[in-house]
């Protein structure tokens, strides 16, 4: 039993490293879309203090948008452009009809606010789209669909294309959202009113520029994770599901750490596939992912409460 | 130090140098009543401040004088009353609009940004003066950075004035209280403010930091010309800083006038003394 679970695995891999190289990328993958919500998340966390649960339903909300408005003829691109559009509608509309009423109120309300906009969303979408399964319009966007074959130490290593581009896109969005926060006034003001919203409003920054400016963001994110996932599984309200995911990485990134939340998803989405492969479906009957993230997000705050990369807090008693 | 004030000074000279004369008016309110919910915090209060002074607003504990500058710079909307801030009636002007047309404040409980340096508190201060806009920063490098260094150099020069230089790159959560609320004057000074609040600059303080703070005080009203308002309990700093003085309490204006005028209404010493009713 032991060596099962401590010998046999790693031999595993010694023995088939394409194969575990295969594991990784598949890991890898998923991690990328994993850590792109949790972006999402702590970008609208560290400028609001808002816990935003509707997250996940945005990425099914701007995928179903951009598969929808393509079905009813509007070509590809300008699909993606009009989805954008959307993104900067209902980010103003959630400033104006969610957020301005209850600016001040304890954040536990604000969060149960976006539960309620989740809520609206799925209702909504669901009106507009139905409720059937769609197929990301991969090809139309000009995303590749072959696959790369590699062969490492002899053996056999696939790549599919629209992951690698996925891959690609979101190391792109990532790079450029650090840049923004880092660099530029507008990033330092996110940063000021994450903060303090009053020292922030008495230099000048509006929160509602902000407010607004942070939720189409989220929204791009969101569009980018809808199309790269719904390109690998279809668009569909389980998409949503993946969401839930995020909760872990920020468990262990912290919610307001950016960087957290780029190594938190790939890690969990690394970790969870090599102990599907390996430990997973020979030990324990397979389908380890829907709980693996889960329990290591517990294992660490037993030890970590702030997550690994969060900033620890320290109060005076 | 006074020498890169000056020059300070004649470079930046926008908002100080607004056609108001010194001695003018430069903030009126009038009428003011503000109330929240069945709550009056203040009932008709009018006073003036004049360019180029000090005005200190005193008053027991609860007597409205947070909720008067909060008024005075947005937080709050009064209910009734005007106010005039550079000839210009306003309404309902919200924090970050007033503070683009040149009101800066510091906070009594410290507000600053606790994760950012020193340096990156001071210059959010200058947000409102940063012209090139976000876009710029994406598309073309050259002209934002520029902005951006001329931003950092003013910025220095407060550091400099403050005497925080050995503080530039710690995180502010990490500083004493003391220096956090030079900080916190340093961001409101980096807005190069045509009308300055400050909510109890000293609270807190020892002999030794009153002592700085009262001349950093002193030498931003002189050297670059800045109105002040002040709120602050320690009657010593008040009577030694300030030009003129508004009495609160209660909400209700009772007494305005120069420190010596105001020390010796009866109404201020009853409201500072108690009377038996």
């Amino acid at each position: 039993m032991l060596s099962e679970i401590f010998v046999e695995p790693f031999a595993d891999m010694v023995a088939a490293p394409d194969f575990l190289m295969q594991v990784l990328w598949e890991g890898l993958v998923s991690g990328i879309l994993y850590a792109l919500i949790a972006l999402g998340f702590v970008l609208i966390y560290r400028s609001s203090r808002i816990f935003n649960f509707a997250q996940g339903i945005m990425v099914v909300f701007a995928a179903l948008t951009l598969v929808g408005l393509h079905e009813a003829g509007v070509p590809a691109w300008v699909s993606v452009v009009l989805t954008l559009g959307v993104m900067f509608v209902l980010a103003v509309v959630v400033e104006r009809v969610v957020l301005r009423p209850l600016v001040g109120q304890p954040d536990i309300i604000l969060f149960m606010a976006t539960i309620g906009i989740t809520l609206f969303l799925i209702g909504f979408g669901e009106i507009i789209f139905g409720g059937e399964n769609k197929v990301m319009i991969t090809q139309e966007l000009g995303i590749p669909t072959d696959s790369v074959v590699f062969e490492p130490f002899g053996g056999l290593l696939i790549l599919e294309q629209k992951d690698i581009t996925a891959a690609g896109i979101a190391a792109l969005l990532v790079i450029g959202l650090l840049l923004f926060l880092n660099k530029t006034r507008m990033g330092r003001a996110i940063r000021a009113l994450g903060d303090d919203h009053q020292a922030a409003m008495s230099v000048g920054i509006s929160l509602q520029t902000i407010w607004v400016l942070v939720w189409f963001i989220a929204g791009i994110i969101a569009l980018v994770t809808g199309i790269a996932w719904g390109a690998r599984a279809g668009v569909s309200f389980a998409l949503e599901v993946i969401a839930y995911k995020a909760l872990p990485v920020l468990m262990l990134g912290g919610l307001e750490s950016i960087s957290g939340a780029i190594v938190g998803g790939l890690m969990i989405g690394m970790l969870e596939k090599l102990f599907e492969i390996y430990w997973g479906q020979p030990l324990l009957g397979g389908n380890t992912e829907t709980w693996f993230a889960f329990m290591l997000a517990l294992v660490v705050l037993l030890f970590r409460p702030q997550g690994l990369f969060g900033e620890r807090i320290i109060e005076r008693v | 130090m006074n020498v890169h004030l000056q020059e300070d000074l004649s470079k930046h000279t926008l908002r100080a140098d607004d056609g108001i004369a010194k001695g003018a008016d430069l903030l009126k309110v009038e009428n003011i009543s503000l109330s929240f919910g069945g709550v009056k915090a203040i009932t008709d209060i009018s006073f003036d401040i004049k360019k180029g002074e000090i005005r200190a607003i005193i008053g027991p504990n609860g007597a409205g004088k947070t909720s008067m500058l909060n008024v005075i710079n947005g937080f709050y909307f009064p209910q009734q009353g005007t106010i005039t801030f550079r000839g210009e009636k306003r309404r309902r002007a919200r924090a970050s609009e007033t503070a683009r047309d040149g009101i800066a404040r510091t906070f009594q409980n410290i507000a600053l940004f606790k994760g950012m340096s020193t340096l990156d508190n001071i210059m959010t201060g200058r947000i409102t003066l940063q012209k090139r806009s976000l876009l710029w920063h994406a598309l073309w490098k050259g002209p934002a950075e520029r902005e951006e260094i001329e931003h950092r150099e003013a910025v220095e020069r407060i550091i400099d004035f403050l005497e925080i230089e050995h503080i530039r790159k710690t995180p502010v959560g990490r500083l004493p209280y003391g220096l956090q609320k030079r900080v916190e004057l340093g961001r409101a000074l980096a807005a190069d403010p045509a009308l300055l609040l400050l909510d109890e600059p000293m609270a807190g303080m020892n002999l030794e930091e009153k002592a700085d703070m009262s001349r950093f005080i002193l030498d931003v009203n002189q050297q670059y010309g800045t109105t002040i308002a002040l709120i602050e309990h320690d009657m010593g700093v008040v009577m030694d800083l300030s030009d003129r003085v508004v009495v609160l309490d209660y909400g209700k204006k009772i007494g305005d006038g120069t420190p010596d005028e105001v020390r010796n209404n009866p109404d201020v010493i009853d409201a500072y003394l108690g009377v038996p009713h």
